[in-house]
């Protein structure tokens, strides 16, 4: 009887569309290989994190010159960088302490002297700009032993101000999580060529990576710098 | 209803007379977290769901192509000074001390100003009537806090209006001052008159430039108006006295406070100080001894939500129990007061008030309302004598401005020589009478006659509209000048910024018409300089004669106020021979006018800070109503929002009903401010004109009044008294857990009697024990204590509801508001809500039909940090996290919104972006549709000069993030910051001292709390106040029985009720006595009396 009765369990038949599945899929994963490491791509090169932005300023003043040759120290424009979250620009009268003597009529230095003499300031572009969610503070930094230069890079070779580091927050926290890596001296903050070879701390190691660990873990302890989990907890930056 | 019934519904504790009934709608309140969501409601009718979800996807794909997403975010400027200032770092905050004058009193202020903007306010610390922690704490109230928003007021006017001509037209001062001088000149030259009309100052340079105005214009009259007056005050003292003396109170030394209808704690004009003085003896609880306050007033207020014994009255009861008392105190001279209403308990009061008057002669008082008539404050100078208040909890002081004729007759008399053409030139300083003059004078009528009339004000308002001239008006923030606290200290006013708008000073205006030789001049030279030269030169003359001016005058400016200037106590005899009997009321309701928790007298109209923080009562925003009792709204059928209409003294009115426990049987309460038509665009059309009904004859009640109801639509109005309820009905007899059961304690609030703490310190806690697990399933993570540990204490026994707190965290945390349309959907963004709890047992006034006279409990409810916190374990994207401290941390950068923590929340203390609030209006109407897509960077849609008042310290959160109270973190990143610098700077960075002084970090909702029930500190330290708090056997964690272990501590209330005060039970004659109504009488959650509350 089982022989003849019809089988009632149809075979399941794939629908027609689906032979073409598989190249679709295929194709798929073809422009997937494209996509996704453009996608990356993009999104970590230095146009997105804004390494390299210079923009253009309103008076082409040059850190190379005033800082490189001239030997200002930092703070003598930025003064309240050690006091305040901000590291302030200098007033047009900080320019003028000296400009009204030595190139005074230089076509470059024209919108301080217009500053001056109308009292409106002048407008500069701001270069290292962390979006509004995060909250540095500048004074907690250069007084806890951390230089400008981690963060600015070499300004005193520049005559044109750029971004040198990502200013992301994965490139805060690589450091928030190891401070050993860019302690130093609290009498060297601005020392923007400062080398951690030669320290004391350094027991004559001469590789300079190697000489800052070595120097960053015994300042970590004199400074008594927080534990890593102090300062990644979210409310250390984010308010 | 069976006793076991009762037990299970007999609700202790509930927020609204829906919830004491049980209400299905207020069911699905908790059970539902944003109960009135309709996404189709929420575009207005005028789309769809469908509609919405076409455009979202039409503009997210038009988003895409643009590539709105991938742009580096707009070029930022930076723009240095010219030439440095000294001792100014910029980054770095500044404060000023100046004072902010509402109704003729200051209140010393400190404002905080960043970047020079103001951009926080909160009370001067060096002043005596603002200090709560002297020299270290200055505390402030709502409407100061808020005051600085008006200041950013975009709709503030701007420019000089002429509206002379048949169109109103744009002029400027230049011209305005040619003008004046025409004006003034051609009306001096022909002898005609000329009335200046201000409002109450008690500025010295403004009462200065008075008498140089007098003297240039020696026809010229001055009037004085202020809707919310003393006047009744001031008559009553020269009732008594014979001369005008202001009675300056000294809570702090008084055991026995007797309140007839005055709200001391919210709307006396010292009321942060008497405030200050009040909690000093509330908090001597903890050492076994308490002050008792007594109150009997007309309206529910907010020193009757804290009183011990309250008994709600008609207004016209008052001067009876006032002749009561002075009988019983044995006053000369009092007739009448026998007859007592034993129905209402009033001669229980008295007896047990007198009592206890007489039990602590020299540390008692009697208090009296502005509302009250005279004779009551007449009364009560005269018993204040007699308990040998004068001298301890009362000093006498001169009144600085005692010899005006009262404000009432001023503007009669004003308008009655307008009406008979008296008056050629109309000066009017500030106030806005067209809308709050006695609705009988017609004063805009009259206005429109004067053939000259200028008016300095900050709005282009509803009285500027009926002059001839608009001047803009210079706000406090932007000003010099002086003022005089209650106490008569006297202080100086500093600007922190120069006028916004180009306003001036009412004393600058008087230096250019009166062309002034030391000031006009430079009025119209520098945009403030004129003021200053005006102060100086009053100060010169009257306060600092001899010495080194210069330095004595910077000296008080610094400080803000004048060293030991206060008015020295006068002694004065009782020489009232009479106190003649008002006239019996007539028959019907009575009409009590109040001042509004929102809107003040109708000034702060378009502020929409105070316009969404919830009334201390009713919980009330964006809105008045008339306040009825229950009882009253059952007779009359009327529902919450019914639309009724009030007659009196010959008018109409009609208006929303809001049905209030504890509001006494007969009495309709109308607040103030409300119904402006020309206040901006915040507080335009908005509630009910309730000046409308207010006339010559009843300027705070109107007896004989006829209430009935309309068949008007029902009102929306929008109270949060049933939002965020942190009751339940999951389980069975849950909500009896949670709130308490019948007699017992349950795990939101607690209390409990002086008597009976002072026997079992741990009486607030019955039956609950304490919050917190030992045993747990997993082991904690950590102790969140490296290196500070904070933790804060809320004490309920301090906190009065006043809103300080809620307006001072939303000046500082950036805090959006929404509109009353998306508070009905329970969207209101407050990070610090007041949760304010009647205790009455409702089965009593279920059964009864009548009226229960509950007792409140104010809890200010924000994030308590659970260090084991619910909304952290169901984050998807770990946007909530802790951080070493114990602070619950919330990412706005993080956050994607999915909600699940505010749902897992207990206390219901997040908040949900819903839309981008900050770039909206909330009263204009919405975009629509509701989203724009794409986004634009949110500067480019926030009005420019809104956003000068946001917090640079805190960030200004988009649409789609979950927020909530932080600790105010960036204070304390802000002094930690500090503290590192300095240990670092003295070379010592290890040793710098781990923790920071208790008290360098105060929250903002702590600094403004005019009681201190608010403490907050490191946990770390034992030295901290917050800890010895925390160990306070009246601490508790609310819902600590979830094991969520919060950092925030309550402190259980207590009260103080009077002896034999928890007699039987006794309803209304007609009301027959409930019958379940069974506590034991020393039970203190048993107290069931309908009226007067006691315990």
């Amino acid at each position: 009887m089982s022989d003849a009765a019809p089988t009632t369990k149809k075979r399941f038949l794939f629908p027609r569309w689906t032979n073409y599945a598989l190249p679709a899929i295929a194709v798929g994963l073809m422009g997937g290989m494209f996509y996704m490491p453009t996608l990356f791509g993009l999104g970590a090169s230095p146009k997105t994190t804004a390494v390299g932005y210079a923009p253009e300023q309103p008076v082409p003043y040059s850190h190379a010159v005033h800082v490189g040759k001239l030997g200002l120290d930092c703070r003598y424009c930025h003064t309240t960088v050690e006091k305040s979250a901000f590291a302030a620009l200098p007033p047009t009268q900080t320019c003028m302490n000296c400009h009204t003597g030595i190139r005074p009529d230089s076509p470059a230095l024209q919108p301080i002297r217009d500053s001056w003499k109308s009292a409106m300031p002048v407008q500069w572009v701001k270069v290292h700009d962390l979006p509004d969610y995060a909250f540095f503070n500048h004074s907690a930094h250069v007084n806890r032993g951390v230089g400008c230069v981690s963060c600015h890079g070499r300004i005193d070779q520049m005559d044109i101000v750029a971004q040198t580091q990502p200013l992301s927050m994965g490139w805060c926290l690589d450091c928030h999580r190891a401070p050993e890596t860019a302690l130093r001296p609290l009498d060297k903050i601005t020392d923007l060529g400062w080398t951690p070879v030669g320290h004391p701390y350094a027991n004559g190691e001469t590789d300079k990576e190697k000489a800052q660990l070595l120097v960053g873990e015994k300042l970590k302890a004199d400074y008594g710098t927080r534990e890593p989990q102090y300062m990644t907890s979210c409310f250390t930056c984010h308010r | 209803m069976s006793q076991i019934e009762h037990h299970q519904t007999g609700v202790t504790y509930w927020r609204s007379l829906e919830q004491a009934e049980q209400a299905p709608e207020v069911r699905s309140l908790i059970e539902q977290e944003f109960p009135s969501y309709d996404p189709s409601g929420m575009l207005n009718g005028k789309s769809s769901r469908r509609k919405l979800l076409k455009v979202m996807g039409a503009s997210m794909a038009l988003a895409g192509l643009t590539l709105t997403g991938c742009r580096r975010w707009p070029k930022e400027k930076l723009a240095p000074y010219t030439t440095s200032t000294e001792n100014h770092v910029p980054g770095e905050r500044e404060y000023y001390a100046t004072a902010l004058e509402l109704g003729g009193v200051a209140q010393g202020l400190l404002v905080t100003s960043f970047g020079g903007r103001p951009i926080k306010v909160e009370g001067n610390p060096s002043h005596p009537m603002a200090w709560s922690v002297k020299g270290k704490q200055g505390s402030s109230d709502a409407f100061a806090q808020a005051s600085l928003l008006n200041m950013y007021d975009p709709e503030r006017s701007r420019e000089v209006v002429d509206r002379t001509g048949a169109e109103p037209k744009e002029s400027d001062w230049t011209k305005f001052t040619a003008i004046a001088g025409d004006i003034f000149g051609k009306v001096k030259g022909t002898g005609g008159r000329i009335a200046v009309l201000s409002e109450a100052t008690s500025s010295p340079s403004a009462m200065d430039m008075k008498k140089r105005f007098l003297a240039a214009f020696p026809q010229a009259k001055w009037h004085e108006y202020e809707a919310l007056s003393r006047d009744n005050e001031l008559e009553g003292s020269r009732m008594a006295f014979g001369k005008s003396l202001r009675t300056r109170l000294n809570l702090e030394k008084a055991k026995v406070v007797i309140s007839l209808d005055e709200d001391v704690l919210f709307s006396h004009p010292a009321r942060t100080r008497y405030a200050a003085d009040w909690a000093e003896m509330r908090r001597k609880g903890d050492k076994g001894e308490m002050n008792r306050v007594y109150i009997a007033e007309s309206t529910f207020s907010v020193t009757g939500t804290v009183a011990d014994v309250r008994l709600p009255v008609n207004p016209a009861r008052l001067e009876n129990i006032a002749r009561a008392i002075a009988l019983q105190v044995e006053v000369a001279n009092v007739s009448g007061g026998e007859d007592l209403d034993k129905n209402n308990g009033e001669d229980r009061f008295v007896h047990s008030a007198v009592a206890d008057l007489l039990k602590s002669k020299g540390a008692s008082v009697v208090i009296v309302g502005q509302s009250a008539s005279p004779v009551v404050h007449a009364l009560a100078h005269a018993i204040n004598a007699k308990i040998g208040a004068i001298g301890t909890t009362v000093t006498l002081i001169e009144d600085p401005a005692g010899d005006r004729p009262t404000h009432l007759a001023a503007i009669t008399e004003l308008t009655k020589a307008i009406n008979e053409k008296k008056v050629d030139a109309l000066l009017i300083l500030g106030g806005n009478p067209v809308y709050d003059a006695p609705a009988d004078l017609d004063f805009g009528k009259a206005l429109a006659s004067v053939p000259a009339s200028i008016h300095l004000s900050h709005y282009n308002d509803e009285t500027s509209r009926a002059c001839k001239w608009h001047l803009p008006r210079a706000h406090y923030l932007e000003a010099w000048g002086d003022a005089k606290a209650w106490d008569g200290s006297v202080g100086l006013c500093q600007p922190l910024i120069e006028p916004l708008f180009g306003g001036k000073t009412p004393i600058e205006v008087l230096a250019l018409v009166s062309g002034d030789a030391v000031a006009a001049g430079a009025v119209m030279a520098g945009a403030v300089m004129g003021g200053e030269q005006i102060v100086r030169r009053t100060w010169k003359e009257q306060y600092i004669k001899g010495g080194d001016f210069e330095k004595e005058y910077r000296k008080t400016m610094e400080a803000g106020v004048l060293e030991n200037s206060a008015s020295p106590a006068v002694t004065a005899a009782n020489t009232a021979t009479s106190y003649p009997a008002t006239p019996a009321p007539a028959a019907g309701f009575f009409v009590r006018f109040t001042l509004d928790s929102h809107a003040y007298d109708g000034r702060f109209a378009n502020n929409a800070w105070l316009q969404e923080t919830h009334d201390p009562i009713t919980k009330l925003v964006w809105d008045n109503a008339a306040i009825l009792s229950k009882k009253d709204a059952d007779t009359l059928g009327v529902k919450q929002g019914d639309i009724i209409r009030i007659d009196g003294n010959g008018r109409g009115l009609e208006i929303a009903a809001f049905v209030q426990p504890g509001q006494p049987v007969g009495v309709v309460t109308l607040p103030l401010g409300y119904g402006r038509t020309e206040a901006g665009s915040i507080g335009n059309k908005l509630g009910f004109n309730t000046y409308h009904l207010r006339t010559t004859a009843g300027m705070y009640s109107i007896s004989g009044a006829k209430v009935s109801k309309t068949s008007n639509p029902n009102y929306t109005l929008a109270t949060t008294m049933e939002h965020h309820i942190l009751d339940d009905f999951a389980m069975k007899n849950a909500l009896d857990k949670r709130i308490g059961a019948k007699g017992e304690t349950g795990m939101i609030v607690r209390e409990s009697t002086l008597e009976q703490y002072n026997k079992d310190p741990r009486a607030p806690h019955k039956k609950q024990h304490g919050g917190g697990h030992s045993l747990q399933l997993f082991n904690h993570p950590s102790k969140f204590n490296t290196p500070n540990a904070w933790g804060m204490t809320v004490d309920l026994n301090t906190c009065i509801g006043c809103n300080a707190c809620v307006v001072a965290c939303q000046a500082e945390n950036n805090v959006p508001v929404v509109g009353k349309e998306q508070v009905l959907y329970h969207r209101e963004m407050g990070w610090l809500r007041i949760d304010r709890y009647f205790k009455a047992d409702t089965a009593t006034y279920e059964k009864a039909g009548d009226d229960p006279n509950p007792q409140v409990v104010h809890q200010p409810m924000m994030c308590v940090h659970c260090e084991n916190a619910p909304c952290e374990q169901v984050c998807p994207v770990a946007a909530t996290m802790h951080d070493t401290e114990g602070l619950n941390t919330m990412i706005y950068n993080r956050c994607i919104g999915t909600r699940y923590c505010s749902n897992n929340c207990p206390y219901k203390v997040r908040r949900f972006n819903y839309f981008d609030w900050q770039s909206k209006a909330p009263t204009t109407g919405w975009p629509d549709p509701y989203v724009n897509f794409p986004d634009k960077q949110q500067l480019d849609q926030i009005d420019k000069i809104k956003a000068m008042v946001f917090n640079p310290d805190v960030s200004v959160r988009m649409r789609g993030v979950m927020e909530k109270c932080t600790y105010c973190t960036q204070r304390l990143a802000a002094a930690k910051i500090t503290h590192r610098n300095e240990a670092f700077k003295e070379g010592k960075p290890q040793g710098g001292g781990e923790l920071l002084t208790d008290g360098s970090v105060i929250t903002a909702c702590q600094q403004a709390c005019p009681t201190q029930a608010i403490t907050f500190g490191n946990l770390n330290d034992p030295n901290a106040q917050v800890v010895r708090l925390q160990k306070n056997p009246r601490a508790y964690d609310v819902l600590g029985e979830l094991n969520t272990m919060p950092r925030t501590k309550f402190l259980a209330k207590l009260r103080n009720p009077a002896e034999g005060a928890s007699a039987p039970a006794r309803g209304h004659a007609s009301s027959p006595a409930p019958s379940t109504m069974s506590p034991s009488p020393s039970s203190s959650n048993g107290s069931t009396v309908p009226t007067p509350s006691v315990g």
